[in-house]
């Protein structure tokens, strides 16, 4: 599972990924990118278009923010404060910054999983231009795969014991199979 | 004539009395240890071993204060942790 070739200081590192991996890990981040686009109005900030300017400069006088009600995005964009009113106040100004953030760095992951032309090829050797960029992006898909798993401390133990037929087994050897990638990435980093 | 009044009305009491805002990082069951350690050497200068300490106060007690400052360099350092996908809040210090 995946073998990193090179380092990240000379330029040509690589992780071999098989074609299932590749497909696995190519839906999991565009699911994530498409629930983090929901409730976006970053794109307004930068529109020439005067209307859209106009609403996006109503928008920052509007309400704070309150926390998005989906888990996942819950948890990749938490409250900064524990005080809800603070939260809500803090999150006006700066959820859309950091929504753009970690779409800029899913979108990056996104553009380097490339299957490779010779389909007959057993594992494709996967570029990895920017060590950090993938490393946070890899993070944010498994914080988002272990919030629809509910997984806790207690979860390797149970996917140990968990039966194959389980639906939800495959899904925890992805998620644990992702922790593997991020901390081989750590060492060559 | 005294010169020390004068001089103490410069003196800005709020240095001393009011307290800083620190960042906090919270545990969870997800984020590697290797992950969090990497992190705070990244974001804070950490040393390797300052770093490993204070994820392991994170891991164990829960909880741990990362950085201490004014409310605007809080915001800003919490703001960094989330987009490393840690979760961690702002608060004034406290002494409780």
């Amino acid at each position: 599972m995946g073998e990193f070739k090179g380092s990240s200081a000379s330029g040509d590192l690589t992780v071999a990924l098989s074609n299932d991996e590749l497909h696995i890990l190519i839906n999991l981040v565009e699911q994530l990118l498409e629930l983090l686009g929901e409730r976006n109005f970053a794109h307004h900030y930068q529109s020439d278009d005067p209307f859209a300017q106009l609403m996006a400069a109503q928008m920052m006088n509007m309400e704070p923010l309150s926390a998005p009600e989906d888990p996942v995005l819950n948890r990749l964009l938490p409250n900064a404060y524990a005080d809800p009113d603070a939260a809500d106040e803090f999150r006006k100004y700066t959820e859309p910054r950091l929504r753009q953030i970690k779409q800029q760095h899913l979108m990056y992951l996104r553009e380097q999983l490339i299957f490779p032309v010779d389909h007959e090829l057993p594992k494709a050797d996967i570029a990895i231009t920017d060590a950090q960029q993938w490393l946070i992006a890899i993070n944010d898909v498994r914080l988002a795969l272990a919030v629809r798993l509910d997984v806790n401390s207690e979860s390797f133990d149970a996917f140990e014991l968990m039966p194959d037929t389980d639906p939800q087994k495959s899904l925890f050897a992805v998620y644990f199979w992702l922790g593997g990638i991020q901390e081989k990435l750590l060492d060559h980093i | 004539m005294s010169t020390e009044i004068e001089e103490l009305e410069e003196l800005d009491l709020s240095k001393f009395f009011d307290r800083p805002w620190v960042t906090i990082v919270w545990d969870d069951p997800v984020n590697l240890q290797s992950y969090v350690t990497y992190v705070f050497i990244k974001l804070f200068g950490f040393s390797k071993e300052k770093a490993h300490e204070l994820m392991m106060k994170v891991h164990t007690e829960g909880k741990a204060v990362v950085s201490a400052g004014s409310r605007e360099a809080m915001e800003n350092d919490v703001q960094r942790l989330h987009e490393h996908g840690l979760w961690a809040t702002l608060q004034r210090e406290d002494h409780g």
